[in-house]
């Protein structure tokens, strides 16, 4: 069969342009790699911002509010004089609510002997615990009692635990908050580093009526986190919610809120506009690295044919037809392209495992990726691979035996 | 018969706008069996007359007819076959496929066959023995000298049994022993029956031919036959 013999020419061909060949074949897998590393790299990051926005501490029936206008997301929160215990005590007489959180917060130094490290000190009440499901470690959690008689005492997170007392236990001792000294009732477990950067056990907490007359002098809120009783009463809740503070604060018909919520809803939508800016930021890139990819493809095998013209002038001398030479190239370009695919294939998922696996970069490892850039790379190879190739054959033997 | 039937061929190149005429109107017939010597200086358009006859090129203007066939009016199918079935093919440069071993550039022709012999190989053993180089059959090109790759060549011309070997400066690179070698095994291959069409510059070559054909500008300028017995009396 004539088409076998092109095939054995071609696999020749591949053998006697060995340089060639294996420029041909890296090139193809380097392109189809970088391609499927590069947006497993994407899609591991995108999968772990989403989650860290989807794991700040909401379960699906509870939602924020947070005192003082604003539609920023993340927007550093102001001392705001607007929502009142008065206010929580409100919300927790609606029908659909559970438990409502009180907070205030507060970023300060935090001291043990010579020890010190800033953190987070949040103002809660014991349904706190409830609300975000957090287990201790060790101790109790803040009780009624501590609140009711403005206990000095405090729950640490486990990243200011480690800095103030490193391998001592902490159970106990006593900790420094401006001039007061606070008892370490308990300790929080710890959650861990998100891949981010966000350190969810870089936090503290003390009784809120400690926090209003000895930390932040002051009544005012700064959030309240309300827990409905089922995630389909969240809206209702919320626009009850609304009614009340509103009513609260005096707010006219006209003003806006003084309030913002921070809702499951609310971060899902956050969700969705990060992963489409990410999703543009992975088509942008991987088009740029398919195209680089496609054009080093492109240009090798034009060279290398260059180089070969004269061997299909040969060729076509000894009764070579043009359909001989086109299947040839063909056979080539194909066997190039398999062999490039499935070995930069190889490489893209041990690269992206690599990394995943050594905690380099988070990667997510899709199947669309490979498929499109073997596609897209054995495209080129087959183009830029053929068409050359024919032109040469279309030139008269004479002229390409002559061509150096 | 003739075998090969020139009429009135006229072959120009276009080269950014210039036309040149390399040959002017050209009437040429060759009977089967024939030794034929194209000789002439270079430019005068040997090479293209030889790349004509052998189908590696078409005329501009004028008729071809090999072996009763309109050379014109074939496809390219058809054309690969006479390359690959009627000629044999000997260069000045050669043309092996590098790195490539002999055995295997004999053979090439038959890769494109349209009924190859079932032993191929013994075939391309045998010319290479003949040629004298059954002990170089797995050398590539590159390993072998200039004399050796030109019976290479040779064998390679003559695996497909074309009944017409087109020459071109055969000896022109290769040294005057090699030379001699080389058209010796020629003049063998007359005596085998074989049509052969020699393209050189040298006359000394081209006296092994029994007619000569000088080209000049183009065009033909002389065309006779040689006594070969003439000339050893004379000697």
């Amino acid at each position: 069969m004539r088409i076998f013999k092109n095939l054995g020419q071609a696999l020749r061909g591949l053998r006697l342009n060995r340089g060639n060949t294996v420029l041909m074949t890296i090139g193809v897998m380097i392109g189809i790699a970088s391609l499927t590393v590069i947006v497993a790299i994407g899609d591991g990051i995108k999968s772990t911002v989403l989650n860290r926005i989807a794991n700040m501490g909401f379960g699906p029936e509870s939602f924020s509010v947070i005192a003082g206008a604003g539609k920023l997301f993340f927007a550093r929160s102001q001392n705001t004089t607007s929502m009142t215990l008065e206010d929580a005590e409100d919300l927790l007489a609606l029908p659909t609510v559970r438990l409502v959180v009180p907070r205030q917060r507060k970023s300060i130094q935090i001291i043990n002997k010579k020890e010190f490290t800033s953190t987070r000190i949040y103002g809660v009440t014991p349904d706190w615990q409830l609300a975000r499901g957090w287990k201790m470690k060790d101790g109790d959690f803040l009780s009624d009692t501590d609140l009711e008689r403005r206990k000095r005492v405090v729950v640490l997170g486990a990243t200011p635990a480690k800095k103030l007392f490193k391998s001592d236990d902490p159970m106990g001792k006593m900790v420094r908050v401006q001039n007061n000294y606070y008892e370490v009732i308990g300790l929080l477990e710890e959650k861990g580093l998100t891949e981010s950067g966000y350190d969810p056990d870089d936090r503290v907490l003390i009784p809120l009526t400690t926090s209003m007359s000895r930390l932040t002098h002051q009544t005012y809120l700064h959030s309240i986190k309300v827990v409905a009783l089922d995630s389909s009463q969240v809206p209702e809740t919320m626009e009850a919610v609304r009614q009340i503070l509103r009513r609260n604060h005096n707010l006219s018909v006209l003003a806006e809120d003084d309030f913002r919520f921070i809702t499951p809803e609310g971060i899902m939508q956050r969700v969705t506009e990060s992963e489409q800016a990410l999703n543009r930021m992975l088509m942008l890139v991987s088009t740029v690295s398919l195209l680089v990819g496609g054009i080093v493809i492109m240009n090798i095998l034009l060279v290398s044919i260059r180089e070969r013209v004269r061997e299909i002038g040969i060729r076509r001398c000894f009764g070579a037809r043009r359909s001989d030479i086109t299947v040839q190239f063909l056979f080539e370009s194909v066997l190039v392209s398999l062999l490039g695919g499935f070995m930069g294939v190889g490489l893209g998922l041990a690269i992206s495992f690599g990394l995943q696996r050594f905690d380099v970069l988070p990667t997510h490892i899709t199947v669309e990726p490979f498929i499109l850039s073997f596609v897209f790379c054995s495209l080129i190879g087959l183009i830029f691979g053929i068409h050359p190739a024919r032109k040469a054959a279309f030139l008269s033997p004479e002229e390409s035996i002559r061509s150096q | 018969m003739n075998l090969i039937e020139m009429n009135s061929i006229c072959k120009s190149y276009r080269n950014i706008g210039f036309e040149t005429k390399v040959l002017k109107d050209v009437t040429l017939h060759i009977k089967e069996g024939d030794y034929v010597g194209i000789i002439g200086p270079s430019g005068a358009g040997k090479s293209t007359l030889m790349a004509i006859m052998g189908c590696l090129a078409q005329p501009t203007s004028g008729e071809y007819i090999l072996d009763g066939e309109q050379v014109g009016k074939l496809n390219d199918r058809k054309l690969s076959r006479v390359r690959n079935e009627k000629i044999g093919f000997v260069f000045q440069a050669f043309h092996l496929l590098p790195g490539v071993s002999a055995l295997e550039n004999v053979t090439l022709p038959l890769v494109y066959a349209k009924n190859p012999p079932g032993n191929i190989k013994e075939r391309a053993r045998e010319l290479l023995a003949k040629v004298g180089l059954e002990h170089r059959l797995h050398h590539t090109p590159g390993q072998l000298s200039g004399g050796e790759q030109q019976r290479v060549t040779i064998a390679r011309s003559l695996i497909s049994d074309p009944r017409i070997i087109l020459a071109d400066e055969p000896t022109g690179n290769l040294d005057s022993k090699n030379g001699i070698e080389t058209m010796k095994t020629f003049d063998s291959l007359v005596k085998e029956g074989k049509t052969i069409i020699l393209i050189t510059h040298d006359q000394e070559v081209a006296q092994h031919a029994g007619r000569i054909i000088s080209i000049l500008d183009g065009q033909i300028a002389s065309d006779s036959e040689v006594n070969h017995e003439a000339q050893t009396r004379s000697l």
